[in-house]
């Protein structure tokens, strides 16, 4: 059984002990960026009033300022478990404050957050994400034309595009040469991803990722591993040459 | 107020038109300031983003930072044709217009091919020479908006090192480094890298942290860390090349009632760095867009949702679509349909082009048709100088119907969409047709093959 709030007077799971709340606020409060993204709060509600996503969730980034600001640990766990993932990202909020703060921001520094203690909300809400991270974090490309699908994506009709040939056609048929991919949105140079890679290594993203999702975690390593061993290769055959 | 109640003067353009037919309502100068300055102090610009404490000019520390030789700055020189152009706050920027290097975008090449070709097509019509090669990784910010994975090191060394290669690539072509200046394409990788960059001049922790991955990488100028001058957007060089444009123009679309959807990313994120211009609504919204489409002759029609965003989400556009979709046709669609009557919505960033033409189909399911075309600024602008409509602009790959949009500016897609048909034969049969030589693509790396000259035009 999960653990719950101590506050919460239904559940008969455990309490989350206040230790662990207390270091979940450290390192929202640690972070590099939280003194540049809250600076104060009159509760004026003008980013909540401005948010798209308060118009379709139980979702207020007044209410996540004020958490933060009020330093209510229960209520950051809480807003932690659901709320979070709510936010657009449109920082439209970051725009509107008075005060400078941006609730945007901050909401960011909680995803991190709930990603480094490997809250089950984390792993339950970026599970529709793999197949982009696996293409990300694998050759430097956020997304590929042969990951849009009628399947994938039935709510956008049954016109992917509005020609009907092969895709391999349609995309030669695009006049920007590196465009004629199918696997990746544009030809990404090896050694482009494989740096990439060696960034990814060294900002501890793969430790997120591993978190998160550990097989994922071990697919990517054994691409990569390949990639590296491929293009190594490579460099050896231009210095025998 | 003078002018007939237009807010700035009888020349200024007001807030938005409401297209050919409107007419002025004749309000004496003192019942028309009753009746608006209300809403203009509520939607004035100032009021929203200028009425703060004036913000530092990042760019400050970083000529600071060059001159104490802690970084090397990526300048913009008079062989990249700089126009100078102005932020919110007044302040200066310049915009490279030639010798460019393209950031691509992960969405715009994945799904909406003819957002880059019609680019790369206007500039190959205006004679600018750029660099489009496959030495380019994503900015990595879509991903880290949307799963919270990524951090800011990782981030800032994603930024460095792929403006290092804008740097150094034209010397695979044998030209000295800083021959092309970076044109980012994607609104969130134009928002992201200038926050970043804001981070990365703002503390030495980070410029420290990212030094020693840059310098594994082999990513360093002199062993520094190295920053371009300007952060530019691809809508930027298109608002300050639109006279330019204009010149090729060879389809009148003054019959065209367009709205523009400004992209989150691009205007409110660092919204003290991305191009205003008091010609353009008076200089109350951001210039982009809108300036191009009304130097083309095209009607720019307010809708009272213009400040909202399209509902992408970066998460919910993957995996939670019910919020992309409902927030992209209630508040962006039906408003741009109902209360503009506009032919087409026009866009300058990827994910916004994605969610406001991809999100209507399902509107079928609650009689939510609205059948709006959708497409980015560049393709509009490459129609109207003559583009064709499936092979440079690839319209076929937007789900929303645009051909009534086509009709309206006279072009016969029926004719079109039958020549490219005949032209994808070509394709197959490895005859198709390319923008520029793919073999300048490939810098480094298999497949590269040096130049025995460097190229002509240096």
């Amino acid at each position: 059984m999960a653990p719950a709030l101590a506050s919460d007077p239904i559940s008969d799971a455990p309490a989350v002990p206040r230790e662990k709340l207390e270091e979940i606020f450290a390192d929202i409060q640690s972070h590099t960026l939280y003194d540049h993204e809250l600076y104060g709060c009159l509760n004026c509600g003008i980013c909540t009033a401005t948010c798209p996503s308060a118009h379709y969730y139980d979702f207020s980034p007044r209410e996540i300022v004020q958490l933060l600001w009020t330093e209510n640990l229960e209520g950051i766990y809480d807003a932690m478990q659901e709320k979070i993932w709510a936010c657009a990202q449109c920082y439209t909020c970051a725009a509107r404050c008075p005060f400078h703060n941006s609730p945007g921001g901050l909401i960011m520094i909680m995803r991190e957050t709930a990603i480094k203690h490997g809250m089950q909300s984390a792993k339950d809400v970026l599970r529709p994400f793999s197949r982009v991270l696996m293409k990300l974090i694998a050759t430097g490309n956020q997304l590929a034309p042969n990951m849009i699908t009628p399947d994938a994506f039935a709510d956008w009709g049954p016109n992917i595009a509005k020609i009907d040939a092969p895709l391999n056609v349609l995309r030669k048929a695009i006049p920007v040469p590196t465009l004629h991919t199918m696997d990746t949105a544009w030809e990404v140079n090896i050694k482009t991803s494989i740096e990439l890679y060696t960034i990814w290594e060294a900002t501890g993203v793969l430790d997120q990722l591993e978190k998160i999702d550990e097989n994922l975690f071990d697919v990517i390593t054994d691409v990569m591993d390949e990639k590296r061993a491929d293009y190594a290769d490579w460099l050896e055959e231009q210095n025998a040459a | 107020m003078a002018g007939g109640n237009i807010p700035g003067g009888k020349d200024a353009q007001g807030f938005a038109g409401f297209g050919a037919e409107w007419r002025p309502s004749r309000l004496s100068p003192e019942d028309a300031h009753r009746a608006t300055s209300w809403v203009e102090a509520r939607i004035d610009r100032r009021e929203l983003l200028v009425n703060k404490d004036q913000v530092a000019d990042v760019r400050d520390l970083m000529w600071q930072l060059e001159k104490e030789g802690e970084i090397v700055v990526h300048r913009i020189t008079d062989q990249h044709e700089p126009v100078t152009g102005r932020t919110i706050y007044g302040w200066e920027k310049r915009i490279p217009t030639n010798y460019l290097w393209h950031h691509k975008s992960c969405g715009q090449c994945g799904n909406i091919p003819g957002y880059p070709s019609s680019l790369l097509w206007l500039m190959n019509t205006l004679g600018t020479d750029y660099l489009d090669e496959t030495d380019q990784t994503s900015c990595t910010a879509w991903n880290y908006h949307g799963s919270g994975i990524g951090n800011v090191v990782s981030l800032a060394a994603v930024f460095l090192r792929n403006f290092h290669q804008a740097y150094v690539c034209s010397m695979a072509e044998g030209l000295p480094a800083g021959h092309y200046f970076p044109l980012v394409h994607c609104g969130t990788s134009f928002g992201n890298y200038k926050e970043v960059r804001g981070y990365l001049l703002n503390s030495a922790k980070l410029r420290e942290q990212v030094r020693q991955i840059l310098g594994k990488l082999g990513r360093l100028v002199d062993g520094k860390l190295l920053i371009p001058e300007e952060i530019v957007h691809y809508s930027e060089w298109l608002h300050v090349m639109r006279e330019r444009i204009n010149e090729h123009r060879v389809i009148d679309c003054s019959a065209i009632r367009a709205t523009v959807h400004p992209a989150c990313h691009v205007h409110k994120m660092v919204p003290e760095d991305v191009l205003y211009d008091e010609t353009v609504l008076d200089g109350n919204r951001v210039a982009v867009s809108t300036g191009l489409l009304q130097t083309l002759g095209a009607q720019v029609i307010d809708y009272s949702t213009w400040y909202d965003c399209c509902g992408f989400g970066f998460r919910h556009i993957i995996g939670e679509r019910e919020f992309t979709r409902s927030f992209a046709i209630d508040r962006k669609i039906k408003v741009a349909v109902e209360e503009a009557r506009s032919d087409v919505m026009i866009g300058h960033d990827t994910g916004c082009i994605t969610t406001l033409d991809k999100s209507q189909w399902i509107g079928r399911a609650v009689d939510k048709i609205y059948d709006l075309a959708v497409m980015a600024d560049c393709q509009f602008a490459a129609l109207v100088c003559g583009a064709h409509p499936y092979k440079l602009a690839q319209l076929h790959w937007h789900a929303s119907p645009f051909e009534g949009l086509l009709e309206k500016l006279g072009i016969d897609w029926q004719q079109a969409k039958a020549e490219f048909e005949a032209y994808l034969k070509e394709v197959a049969a490895g005859r198709g047709e390319t923008l520029y030589d793919p073999r300048r693509a490939i810098t480094s790396g298999p497949g590269y093959v040096p130049p025995a000259l460097p190229r002509a035009n240096a």
